[in-house]
């Protein structure tokens, strides 16, 4: 083909023929913003970013449909262009949730709250686990006006987690539809669609089915591509940005895909494919199930040594020495039993003890059990005593092998039955924990890569083996380098092929991970039909606990719960809060009260959906049951005639300043309250408190009602016009605190409810500590409200960010297997109704 | 003895049989399915995606688009009411309202029974007769809360 040549904004452009103007335009150097456009799809021309002006041709082309022409003169850049380009950033935020953009206090509070919220749904860009990587974002802040007119039309689907790995958060959607497009090029017939007209129009499935049965095959290439924080890896959600992505081959099948391993902080976080193309196609496995392996809470941390019935947590030095003690005595009487799950290097070594140790060594391939034909053949020998020792790396051994044998090592990465009847049990680093080579069942040679730190003590085999090699005295054993052993492997055969093509079809995974059963390990894999190992079910305790009388979720997130609980309703007074358990296993959880009825017996609270333990709370239903409701706890606030207050809630704290502003009130004083939410939408409460105070003043984040701001911008406001003698702020820690820096100055007596970690609630544990003044209080039984001027704000924000990392880890866990059951639609009438 | 063709509703190799495989088909396909089931269940939007060799939720997805497909079977009476320009200002609205409340049944269900099915419609081009209500493809014009109640009761 030949070349044209034509001119943007006035610089002539040589592009081959059949480019497209924007593709001309980045060619020389030329940035013209973009949302539905992406290099690895074709020309779309739907968000309408792009639009540029052409000499001679009408209106304001789509850069990215347009082809180039010889000779046309094109301007990516005029008042009109930006004016059109703001216009239509803002109807697309109309949709998609964006007060912080607009918000008074964005800067303070990001520099304060470096990590977004780890809500439900994502209602702005604080609460958004893709602010750091969002296009959206990125665009309005770079060059795009921030001055949104058009109001936020929040859709309010509900957070759809019903497969096992994503978490779709459809109001955050700007239907550029580069998911159901890449999803199309990769297998041809999308698993996702746009679906339904107008203001409707969503992505989704067809008659709405979970993606376990739309044909999903869970390649991850739609969260990759999103350009919002719409599509999730649930596992990874709320780990932020990796900081490392690493090419690198997935060894968990003989397939050998490669990969890009993402981390962070050390962290495995997921692989993704090497490009938006069929060929890169990776399965379940691949993508999601690997970092989960890695990550793992089950991961074997120390060497250990078995004395008598213990296992022993030992040292590396001890280990090895207790292991070549038992290998020495079973020399010409051990068998290997080695998974192909291992790189090249390390089967090189594993050959090489065999030899040294004159035994028996079965290679068995990556979904292999434990009744493996090639073990069933060994058990003979291992019962008439000819073999005595046994050396494994994964579940492969029975319990009767294991004690029939006089000695067993397992060198592996999680605990089984075969670990916990060992005599030796070795820790060993995984998959992208290790480097090295790995032959593909088609033969081809791939390089690993380690891209993320071992647990514990933890290390890669082939060092392992060197060690072991070392200490039973052979020469051949002597590297220091896994990059030195890889030139001697040689003539490795390639691993069978495995059956079923899992990249195609999501119920083809192999089932097994070094003997263990992969659902074990990634319960969410249950859902396409991989066995698990199964565990009694904990019996539920009927009729125990604290009936759930009612429950909605008011605004997005925030769940109201009528309980009844009569003996906390009998003695709650204002200020004090409860502890929820939503079962009894879940986290003890502090919650303001915000209303009760002694005589009736019931309590209300409102609570927030930003973490584990309140999404479990905020899954029960009215009618059932919450495990454990403690309370009254804390001091009550003293109620006294001070003349004119004023109270502050934001978010949760809306339902917690509710009973001091009506006791107050009864008290004689004259009652402002001020709520403050990030959008009118997520504005509650209102008629409650009209109710109970004499002023009542709304105030949003991006001006949508009321004053525009918070709870500080109300303060200043209402300071100007009366005198305040006391003012009682409720909300997030960086809300609390902003307004006690604005307080201060006016000398207006501040209290502050604070919310650090708690355990007991009952002043035992001391997880609660904060600093006030020079004095160091417990929130739970000297609180929970403090006077905000003397608190030590640095060090709450310290103390309650300490579990940052482990509060994520738990999110990922959750997964409910039940919402995944498909219902067919013929279970029902047809009529639409349930 | 002669023996009746059995009629399997969901049988749709006869109609599959007269289009071609080109996804060009798409629409009119759905549109004589839909007049032979009288709505577009699941199992006939598998069909249809796997006669064209498409995916079943770009099928749907095409399908939703368009207000003339439907998804749920219809009831015994089917009830159309106008919401167009003319008719609105007529107080369709009150008819629509009338209508559901009789029915116990929002635009666009089936009533739990299947007699009653109700439907919003744009315009049907009768504008003189405002405020539109078609029943059963009987037109009614001028009509009232009153007067569509009545009819709606008849029919029950």
């Amino acid at each position: 083909m030949g070349s044209i040549s034509l001119t943007i904004d006035g610089r002539t452009v040589e592009v081959e023929e059949g480019k497209t103007v924007l593709q001309a335009a980045r060619e020389a150097g030329i940035t013209i913003p973009t949302i539905c456009d992406h290099k690895d799809l074709n020309p779309y021309g739907s968000c309408r970013m792009c639009v540029v002006e052409i000499d001679g041709v009408r209106g304001y082309p789509t850069s990215c449909t347009t082809p180039a022409v010889q000779g046309m003169q094109v301007t990516t850049t005029s008042e009109r262009l930006t004016t059109l380009r703001n216009r239509t950033l803002e109807l697309m935020f109309s949709g998609h949730p964006n007060s912080c953009l607009v918000c008074p206090h964005r800067e303070a509070c990001e520099k304060y709250r470096p990590k977004a919220t780890k809500a439900a749904r994502s209602t702005r860009c604080g609460f958004c686990a893709n602010r750091e990587e969002c296009d959206l974002r990125t665009m309005a802040l770079k060059g795009g006006s921030r001055d949104l007119y058009l109001p936020t039309l929040y859709a309010s689907y509900n957070l759809e987690r019903d497969d096992p790995f994503m978490d779709r958060d459809y109001n955050l959607c700007v239907l550029c539809g580069r998911c159901s497009r890449i999803c199309e090029k990769i297998h041809g017939k999308p698993a996702i669609s746009i679906i339904n007209r107008g203001k409707w129009a969503r992505i989704g499935t067809a008659f709405h089915k979970s993606h376990v049965h739309s044909g999903c095959t869970f390649c991850g290439a739609c969260i990759d591509i999103c350009p919002t924080g719409t599509l999730t890896d649930r596992f990874a959600r709320w780990q932020g940005k990796p900081e490392a992505e690493v090419p690198s081959t997935c060894i968990i099948c003989s397939e050998g895909c490669s990969v890009i391993a993402q981390s962070k902080g050390g962290q495995s976080m997921a692989n993704i494919m090497t490009g938006f193309n069929p060929e890169a196609s990776l399965c379940a496995l691949g993508r999601f199930g690997y970092a989960q392996i890695v990550n793992s809470s089950q991961r074997l941390l120390h060497p250990l040594v078995r004395e008598g019935e213990d296992h022993i947590p030992s040292d590396w030095e001890g280990a090895i020495q207790a292991a070549i003690e038992g290998l020495q005595v079973c020399v010409g009487a051990t068998a290997l039993v080695i998974s192909a799950t291992t790189t090249r290097e390390d089967r090189f070594l594993y050959t090489q003890l065999a030899e040294h140790l004159q035994a028996t060594l079965l290679i068995l391939p990556a979904e292999a059990a434990n009744d493996d034909p090639q073990i069933r053949e060994m058990v003979g020998a291992v019962q008439q005593g000819k073999i005595r020792g046994l050396l494994t790396n994964g579940d492969f051994l029975s319990a009767d092998l294991l004690r029939a044998a006089n000695f067993s090592l397992v060198i592996d990465c999680l605990p089984s039955t075969t670990t916990s009847l060992a005599s030796i049990v070795l820790p060993a680093a995984v998959l992208s924990e290790t480097g090295g080579t790995f032959r593909t069942a088609v033969g081809t040679v791939k390089q690993m890569a380690a891209s993320s730190r071992a647990p514990g003590d933890a290390r890669p085999e082939w060092q392992i083996l060197c060690d072991l090699g070392q200490a039973l005295g052979s020469a051949a054993f002597d590297f220091s380098r896994i990059e030195a052993v890889t030139p001697l492997v040689s003539d490795d055969p390639a691993p069978a092929a495995i059956d079923g093509d899992p990249r195609q079809n999501v119920r083809e995974l192999i089932p097994r991970f070094r003997g263990h059963l992969l659902a074990d390990i990634v319960p969410a894999l249950a859902a396409f039909g991989l066995p698990a190992t199964e565990v009694a079910a904990v019996e539920a305790v009927t009729g125990a606990g604290f009936a759930i009388l009612e429950k909605r979720e008011i605004v997005p997130n925030m769940h109201f719960f009528k309980i009844r609980a009569p003996q906390v309703a009998k003695f709650a007074q204002p200020g004090q809060f409860v502890i929820l358990m939503a079962r009894e296993t879940s986290e003890r959880s502090p919650f303001t009260l915000v209303d009760w009825n002694g005589p009736e017996g019931w309590i209300t609270v409102v609570i927030e959906e930003v973490g584990r333990s309140s999404r479990e709370l905020a899954s029960l239903k009215a009618g059932e049951r919450i495990a454990h409701v403690s309370g009254p706890l804390g001091l009550p606030f003293p109620i006294e005639k001070k003349g004119t207050v004023l109270l502050g809630g934001g978010c949760y704290g809306i339902g917690a300043i509710f009973p001091l502003a009506r006791a107050l009130r009864q008290a004689g004083n004259r009652v402002i309250c001020t709520i403050e939410a990030s959008s009118a939408y997520l504005l509650f409460f209102e008629e409650e408190f009209r109710a109970v105070s004499d002023q009542l003043i709304l105030a949003t984040k991006d001006g949508s009602r009321g004053v525009w701001g918070g709870v500080q911008e109300v303060l200043a406001q209402v300071a100007q016009e009366e005198t305040l003698d006391q003012f009682i702020a409720i909300g997030c820690t960086f809300m609390m605190r902003m307004v006690c820096e604005a307080s201060r100055p006016l000398g207006i007596p501040t209290f502050v409810a604070l919310n650090p970690i708690m355990v007991d609630g009952t002043g035992m544990c001391g997880a609660c500590r904060v600093s006030v003044g020079d004095q160091t209080r417990f929130a739970c039984i000297d609180g929970p409200i403090f006077d905000g001027h003397s608190v030590d704000w640095d060090e709450l924000a310290l103390r309650r960010s300490a579990y940052a990392r482990e509060e994520v880890q738990a999110l990922s866990q959750t997964v409910d297997l039940s919402a995944l059951i498909y219902k067919p639609e013929s279970d029902s009438c047809g009529c639409g109704r349930k | 003895m002669i023996q009746m063709p059995v009629q399997n509703k969901n049988n749709l190799e006869h109609i599959l049989a007269e289009y071609g495989r080109e996804r060009d088909n798409l629409i009119p396909l759905l549109q004589e399915v839909q007049e032979h089931l009288q709505y577009l269940s699941p199992e006939a939007i598998r069909l249809v995606a796997d006669h064209l060799d498409l995916s079943e939720n770009d099928v749907y997805g095409v399908a939703t688009f368009y207000t003339q497909f439907r998804f749920i079977p219809p009831g015994l009476h089917h009830v159309r009411v106008c919401q167009g320009t003319a008719c609105h200002v007529r107080g369709s609205d009150m008819i629509l309202d009338a209508i559901s409340r009789t029915t116990g049944i929002e635009p666009g269900e089936t009533s739990e029974d299947g007699k009653f099915s109700l439907e919003r419609v744009a315009c049907f081009g009768s504008c003189a007769l405002a405020p539109v209500v078609v029943l059963d493809d009987k037109v009614y014009g001028r009509m009232t809360a009153a007067k569509t109640k009545k009819i709606i009761e008849d029919k029950k």
